[in-house]
Parts: structure tokens; C-alpha cells; sequence
């Protein structure tokens, strides 16, 4: 074939900036919409994205991922690997699929704003490039999602995965608050930088080390759908990279600098609540590649390095804190969930049972004089069959930024702490120091947010009982959570646990 | 566990007493920012959430369920991209086999400079047809609207690159034209382009959501339909010029489906009392501009008395087949 070769004609494709003298050109890019830090379009042309590719390329290679991965999905269909599946690992696909497959579908319209209102030419066409991805992402897993409806093994856990996001459970509103504050509320420049801090690093944890643990948990099916997903985000996730260099070359790395801080620690939160619980305790002990704590050190923080060290950021000022939190954030929030399961729609597996707390104690020193000191009482009341005695009766503290509970750390080094703040005649509960300072660089933006205490308090939440709570959330005997294993776990105690 | 009786499908779907496509499973009802009472949990007075009260949610044009609307062809990513890679085989195949055939250095000079004029500025109206249909999928209220935006966002992108393809095709055997170099200037100052300008202009402003797919789907894409995919190759073949409207055919499958689904688009919409007064309202506001700038373009087709005519003509019919008299 004599076809042209692509750098031929690229630059041109992507120099589609002119003067407008019809309207003016900040009716076009309203800088709300498309760049409140006032860069000229003399830098917003130099925009270069460093991923390229045409359109004949993307829909012939996307075609072919695509072809690889329905297979895999066929192969799903016919297989009864989930019929059989371990309890821990079902749990890992339920909360996967509700609580990210909608924001992927949200993304598209991330992905369509830098598309729209993104002032380089090569901003809006990579933007137009990764709406398709993230359409793609939804619509895959979509398909895999459902295929689980039909399998009979709590299909309405696996159904929150097209409408968990539209509700009003606890979770659901951390995802949205968390990824409407980094995607959908900022100007195209902001959204393009925060994006991609979660897409260079977190979502490769999400991904990839899931992938990882897929695999050898022998779900081959679920392995290879995210492994495909995980292929379309280097080129996309790129998009905010170039926004950066950008900005900084133009003096502006106190703001960008910002910004990454910012989304790296609202994800930081959210990631450890999911992939932390899912790593550490739902995916079966015999299964387990490496720790939540070994993952992120190994993908997130090297990764995070290596792409904002070489364009000259720092770390956040706030690294030692979150390299602390690392040690034990998570084991926290999964406390909070397994002692309240009728609040999610998957099954927690409690993931302490003897061996496990070897492991846990292996991979973070300290755990059982901390945090298995409250696993000793919920054993003992298992095994004495105190079962009222392991339900929280009270909802905890939730952050007003992550919308987590707000935990520390129990037992023999007991550290738990609400770092308040009163503003404006309100007080607000705040899990870190870091999300209250979060909350202070822009309090405009939160200070308005009621979140799911607030409206239990202020009635919002009709009747104010414990089955009005769950009724707001969405929640019903066929869709909320038990411990996965039924507590049989407890039963790999010796005899001498119990009291009688 | 034990194993309970399987859900057929999404519980949205269920109700219906019939088994779901795959678009339906995986189009459907999905946005979350229609659900709540602001389009985000920030501050209601932050700019994004004004903007979405303003623009999507206090728009004259209303509906109940917008979520119901069902993109006639059921395109999804998958087919989407099946159906496209074919697509673009089928266009590489075009620009290949006449390459060989010398098709280009064989043009006369004046079409040539005709081209240059009228065709390789193009990438700039089309560009714009790129990101009206992005704003589309930030806006609608209906994950099956925001995906029918989306891939004719992706068409637009298609054939911005097609354009800048053959740009840089003829800059090599026709120097001298300012192939290339000339294009930007030509879209901001030559009157053939100051109709479709202005319209692509106004549009890309048009915020209400409603608005914005009425004028690009009814008025804007049309009009480039009519003038610059029929016209300009109607007198490219007196001209010699087969390649144009052979590649300008293929780009016409992508928008005789964007014509669909804005027909079924304008048919869910009157469903609701009040929103064909809306409708009407707005096409009569934007059928003149679309008029203007074919009729402008027309005019600089050489021997083409009657392309700015047919153009507006076939246009408005576009228009009256949706139930418009504008």
C-alpha cells in the first residue's frame, strides 16, 4: 500500500485552533470550562501529546482487543468457575463492578470536556480518543457484569454495577464526592492534571494488581478483561502529563503542584477502601501475590516517581503521612465494613482466621496488638455466638471529604482522632489532617456538602431508623452484605477461644 | 450460599417482558449526574453546578424519562469499532488505489486550486462538528444520547484526519497552492467560509443542551451534508475529481446515521407536551444561518448556478422530514 505515513499529516489534523471574531473566543472556552489559569492560546498550541494515534489505527487495533476479550467473555458463559468460585473473590468482583463502572462511564464525559473545552487542538482530539476508551471500559465490563446476573449467586450484588452509583449508599457517595471533586466539576486544564494522577497511578493498582491476583486465583476471565481495560490507559491517561508540562514551563508549578496534591490524596483514600480490603482480606490467603502495602510501593508510589519526579514535582508535603497511613488505614476501614455489611452490597469475608492473622502480622508489624485486639472480642463473640454483639448499632463519624469512616488505629497503640474544623458556624469531621487541609484550599466547594450522618440528623433520611437508613441506601435482604463465609471461619480457632 | 433464581437482566429492563440487546445492557441508564438534586455533591454555587442547572436542567426542552431514548442503529463501542475499522479499510483502499492511478497529479490546475479553497479548509468546520458533539456528550441527560454523541464526535475526528490525510496528498503534487499552509487563513477570511464560520461559531456557544443537538444535528451537520459532501463533489466530477466524492459518500454513511438517531431523537422529544414548540422555535432560529452558509460556500463552486439552490432545498427537506416547516 502506498499510504501516507501518519507524521505526514498528524500536525495537521490537530491544528484546528483559529481566531473567532463571530463570538468571542472566551464565549468558546469559558475559562470556568476550559482554563481558569489564564494561559494564552500561544502555549495552548504548543500542547504535544506525547501518545499519538489516527483514528484507522485506534478503531483497528480497539477492534482487536476487543475480539481477544468477548472471547474470554464467551468462555465465562460456558465455564462454571464462578459457580464455585471462593466467596472472597466473588466479593472482590461485586464491589469491583459497583463501585467503578459507572465512573468509567462518567469518564467519557471527563475525557469529552479536555474534548470540548481543552484549548489544544491535540488536547481535544486525544480528549475525543479517551471518551471512546472509557466508553469501552463501561461497556465491557457491563457485559461481564451481567453475565453474572443470570448465574443465580447474588445477582443483586452484581446488579449494583448499573445502579450503584445512582444511589445514596454510604459508598457510593465517597465515589462520587471523591471523583466528581478530581473529574467532573473543574475547568478542562485542573480535570486534565487530576485525571490523570489517578489514571497513571492508581488506577494501574486497581488494574493491574488485580489482574495479577485474578490470575492466580484462576479467574482467567476476569484477569484478561482488566488487563485489556488497563491497555487503553497509557495513552489517555498522558492527556493531563502534557497539561502539566505545560503549566510548568509557563511558571505555573505551585498550581499544578496543587492539583496533584490534591487528587493524590482524595484517591489515596478511596483506593485504600477498595483495593486495600480487596488485597489484604477478601482475596483468599493462598491467593495473594503481595500486600495492599507491597502493591502500592511497588506501582503506585514508584510509578508516581517516575512520572511527576521527571517533570519536576514533588512529592506532596504530606508523604510521611500517607507512607504512615499506609500501614494502617485500611485495616480500619475493613473493620467498618465487615461490621456493617447490611451497608454494602457485597458479602465481606472477615480474612482472620489464624493463618490469615500470620499473614497480616508478616506484612504489617503490630497488627495483632492493634487491630487484631478487636478481632480477639468479634472472635470470641462469633465463637460464643454472640451474634448482636458484632453489629455496630451506630453508624461511625464519616469524613466530610473522603466520606469514610473515620478510624485510626485501636488497641495496644491506640491512635483514633476527628480532625474537626469549625468554618462558618458549622463543624466538619475530617479523617486526616490532609483532607481538612483539602477542604481549606477551596472551602466554597465543599462547604455546602451534607453528607449521609448529616442528612440521617437533619432528616433528610425518612423514617430515622435503622431501616430508613438502609432504604436510603438502596439497600434490601436480597442485595446487602453478611459475612461471606457465614462465619465458618471462625471455627479454624482452637477450642480454647471460647469462653464455654 | 445457596443458589437462588438469576436476574434476567438490570432491573430497569426487566420490567419489559423481553430479553435486552447488548446495547441495551450496556447503554443504558447510566449517568448519575441526572439523579440528584444538583449535577455533583459540591457546593451548589460552584461554577459546574450552575452551569448544569442553568444549561441541562432549567432547559426549555423537558422529558420525563430521558433515559428511555434508544438510538435506532443500537451502535456500541464493539460495533462501533467493527463497523468503522471496515470503514477505513475501505477508504485506505480508495486513497491507495488512486495514488496509483496518478489520480491527483492528473487534476487540473483550477480544480486543484478549487480544493484548496474549498476543500482542505474543511478541517476546521469539521473540527467543530468534533467538539459541538463533545459538548453533547457532557450535557445530555441520557447515557444513550451522551453514546449516539460520542460516536459522531468520533466520526467528526475520522474525518478532521482524512481531510489533513489529503492535504498533505495534494500539497505534494500540486505545490504552489498553499496546500498546508493556507487553510486557517482561508476558513477566517475567504467568503466562501464565512457562512459555515459563523454558523460553526454560534454553535459551539449554543449551551443549552437542548439547543446544541438541534442546531448541529438539524441545521449544522446538514448543511455541511449538503454543501460540501454533495455539492463540492458534484462539481468535482466534471472536473475529473472521482477520489472527492467517493470518499465524501463514505463520510456521508456516517452522517445519514447521525440523521437517524436525530430523528428518533426529535420524535422522543415531542413525545412531551410543550417541546415542539421549543423545537420549532429553535430550528426556525438556526435554519437561516445554515441557509447562509451553504449558499455562501455554493457560491464559489465553479459552474454551479444551481448547488447553493439544491443545497438549501435538500436541506430544508431534511428538516420537513423531521416534522419542521422551517
Amino acid at each position: 500500500m502506498a499510504l501516507l505515513e501518519r507524521s505526514r499529516w498528524y500536525d495537521m489534523a490537530r491544528s484546528t485552533n483559529w481566531t473567532p471574531t463571530y463570538v468571542q473566543e472566551e464565549d468558546i472556552f469559558p475559562p470556568d470550562m476550559s482554563d481558569v489559569f489564564g494561559l494564552g492560546m500561544d502555549v495552548w498550541d504548543q500542547y504535544d501529546e506525547p501518545y499519538k494515534v489516527s483514528f484507522r489505527d485506534y478503531v483497528r487495533v480497539q477492534r482487536e482487543k476487543d475480539t481477544a476479550a468477548y472471547a474470554v467473555k464467551e468462555a465465562l458463559s460456558r465455564s462454571d468457575y464462578y459457580d464455585k468460585a471462593e466467596p472472597g473473590w466473588m466479593t472482590i468482583l461485586k464491589s469491583h463492578y459497583g463501585g467503578v463502572v459507572t465512573v468509567e462511564f462518567a469518564s467519557a464525559s471527563t475525557q469529552a470536556r479536555m474534548g470540548r473545552f481543552g484549548k489544544g487542538g491535540g488536547m481535544r482530539n486525544m480528549g475525543a480518543f479517551g471518551s471512546l476508551d472509557e466508553i469501552r471500559h463501561t461497556q465491557t465490563q457491563l457485559v461481564f457484569a451481567h453475565e453474572h446476573l443470570q448465574r443465580g449467586r447474588d445477582p443483586e450484588q452484581f446488579a449494583w454495577a448499573q445502579y450503584g452509583n445512582r444511589t445514596n449508599n454510604w459508598v457510593n457517595l465517597s465515589v462520587r464526592h471523591t471523583f466528581e471533586d478530581i473529574e467532573h466539576t473543574r475547568c478542562a486544564a485542573a480535570t486534565a492534571i487530576m485525571t490523570s494522577v489517578f489514571e497513571v497511578t492508581f488506577t494501574n493498582l486497581q488494574f493491574i494488581a488485580l489482574a495479577a491476583d485474578a490470575t492466580k486465583a484462576g479467574d482467567h476471565v476476569f484477569a484478561q478483561l482488566i488487563q485489556s481495560i488497563q491497555s487503553d490507559e497509557a495513552r489517555h491517561a498522558q492527556i493531563g502529563m502534557e497539561v502539566m508540562r505545560l503549566m510548568i514551563r509557563a511558571g505555573r508549578k505551585a498550581e499544578v503542584q496543587k492539583l496533584v496534591d490534591i487528587s493524590f490524596w482524595r484517591n489515596w483514600r478511596a483506593f485504600a477502601a477498595l483495593t486495600g480490603l480487596a488485597m489484604d482480606y477478601y482475596t483468599p490467603l493462598e491467593r495473594r501475590e503481595h500486600s495492599f502495602k507491597e502493591f502500592m510501593e511497588e506501582w503506585v508510589i514508584a510509578q508516581f516517581d517516575r512520572s511527576l519526579g521527571d517533570l519536576g514535582l514533588e512529592r506532596p508535603w504530606y508523604w510521611d503521612i500517607f507512607l504512615d497511613e499506609l500501614k494502617w488505614f485500611h485495616h480500619g476501614q475493613h473493620l467498618g465494613v465487615w461490621l456493617l455489611p447490611n451497608t454494602v452490597w457485597w458479602n465481606p469475608p472477615a480474612g482472620v482466621t489464624p493463618a490469615e492473622r500470620d499473614w497480616l502480622e508478616q506484612q504489617y508489624p503490630g497488627w495483632n496488638e492493634t487491630f487484631g485486639r478487636c478481632w480477639d472480642v468479634i472472635t470470641k463473640n462469633v465463637l460464643d455466638g454472640n451474634r448482636e454483639k458484632i453489629q455496630l448499632e451506630i453508624f461511625p463519624i464519616i469524613c466530610h471529604m473522603s466520606n469514610l469512616a473515620i478510624t485510626g488505629i485501636p488497641g495496644d497503640r491506640f491512635r483514633v482522632r476527628d480532625y474537626y474544623l469549625d468554618y462558618e458556624g458549622r463543624r466538619y469531621h475530617f479523617g486526616s489532617e490532609v483532607d481538612r487541609w483539602i477542604f481549606l484550599q477551596e472551602p466554597a466547594r465543599y462547604k455546602d456538602y451534607r453528607n449521609i450522618l448529616d442528612r440521617y440528623l437533619d432528616g433528610t433520611i425518612q423514617p430515622p431508623t435503622n431501616e430508613g437508613f438502609l432504604q436510603y441506601m438502596a439497600l434490601d435482604e436480597k442485595s446487602w452484605g453478611r459475612d461471606a463465609h457465614d462465619y465458618q471461619w471462625a471455627d479454624k480457632f482452637p477450642r480454647e477461644h471460647r469462653t464455654s | 450460599m445457596s443458589k437462588a433464581k438469576g436476574l434476567r437482566t438490570w432491573p430497569h429492563l426487566a420490567a419489559r417482558r423481553r430479553r435486552p440487546s447488548e446495547y441495551e445492557i450496556v447503554s443504558t441508564n447510566l449517568h448519575f449526574r441526572t439523579m440528584f438534586e444538583e449535577y455533583s455533591e459540591l457546593s451548589p454555587s460552584i461554577p459546574m453546578n450552575r452551569w448544569y442547572r442553568k444549561y441541562v436542567r432549567e432547559s426549555p426542552l423537558q422529558h420525563d424519562d430521558w433515559d428511555a431514548f434508544r438510538d435506532p442503529d443500537e451502535v456500541t463501542y464493539r460495533t462501533y469499532t467493527v463497523m468503522q475499522d471496515g470503514q477505513e479499510t475501505y477508504v485506505d483502499g480508495l486513497l491507495d488505489e488512486h495514488d496509483e492511478l496518478g489520480h491527483d497529479r492528473s487534476l487540473p490546475d483550477d480544480w486543484a486550486a478549487t480544493l484548496a479553497r474549498l476543500y482542505t479548509p474543511a478541517r476546521f468546520m469539521l473540527h467543530a462538528v468534533q467538539m459541538a458533539s463533545a459538548y453533547v456528550v457532557i450535557t445530555a441527560p441520557s447515557s444513550t444520547v451522551t453514546c449516539c454523541a460520542a460516536y459522531q464526535m468520533s466520526d467528526a475526528l475520522r474525518w478532521v484526519a482524512r481531510v489533513a490525510y489529503r492535504t498533505s496528498e495534494l500539497a505534494d503534487h500540486h505545490p504552489g497552492l498553499g496546500f498546508g499552509k493556507n487553510e486557517r487563513s482561508i476558513w477566517e477570511q475567504d467568503p466562501a467560509w464565512q457562512g459555515f464560520r459563523e454558523l460553526s461559531e454560534r454553535a459551539l456557544v449554543a449551551y443549552d443542551w437542548g439547543e446544541a443537538v438541534v442546531a448541529l444535528n438539524v441545521v449544522v451537520k446538514p448543511a455541511i451534508d449538503e454543501a460540501f459532501l454533495r455539492q463540492l463533489p458534484a462539481a468535482g466530477r466534471r472536473h475529473g475529481d472521482l477520489l472527492l466524492g467517493l470518499l465524501t459518500d463514505a463520510q456521508l454513511r456516517d452522517s445519514e446515521r447521525s440523521r437517524r438517531w436525530t430523528k428518533a431523537f426529535v420524535e422522543f422529544a415531542r413525545q412531551r407536551a410543550g417541546n415542539e414548540e421549543v423545537l420549532a422555535r429553535w430550528v426556525e432560529k438556526w435554519a437561516p444561518l445554515g441557509d447562509r452558509a451553504i449558499e455562501a460556500f455554493t457560491a464559489a463552486l465553479p459552474e454551479s448556478p444551481e448547488a447553493g439552490a439544491t443545497a438549501v432545498r435538500d436541506a430544508r427537506a431534511f428538516r420537513s422530514g423531521l416534522g419542521f416547516v422551517s
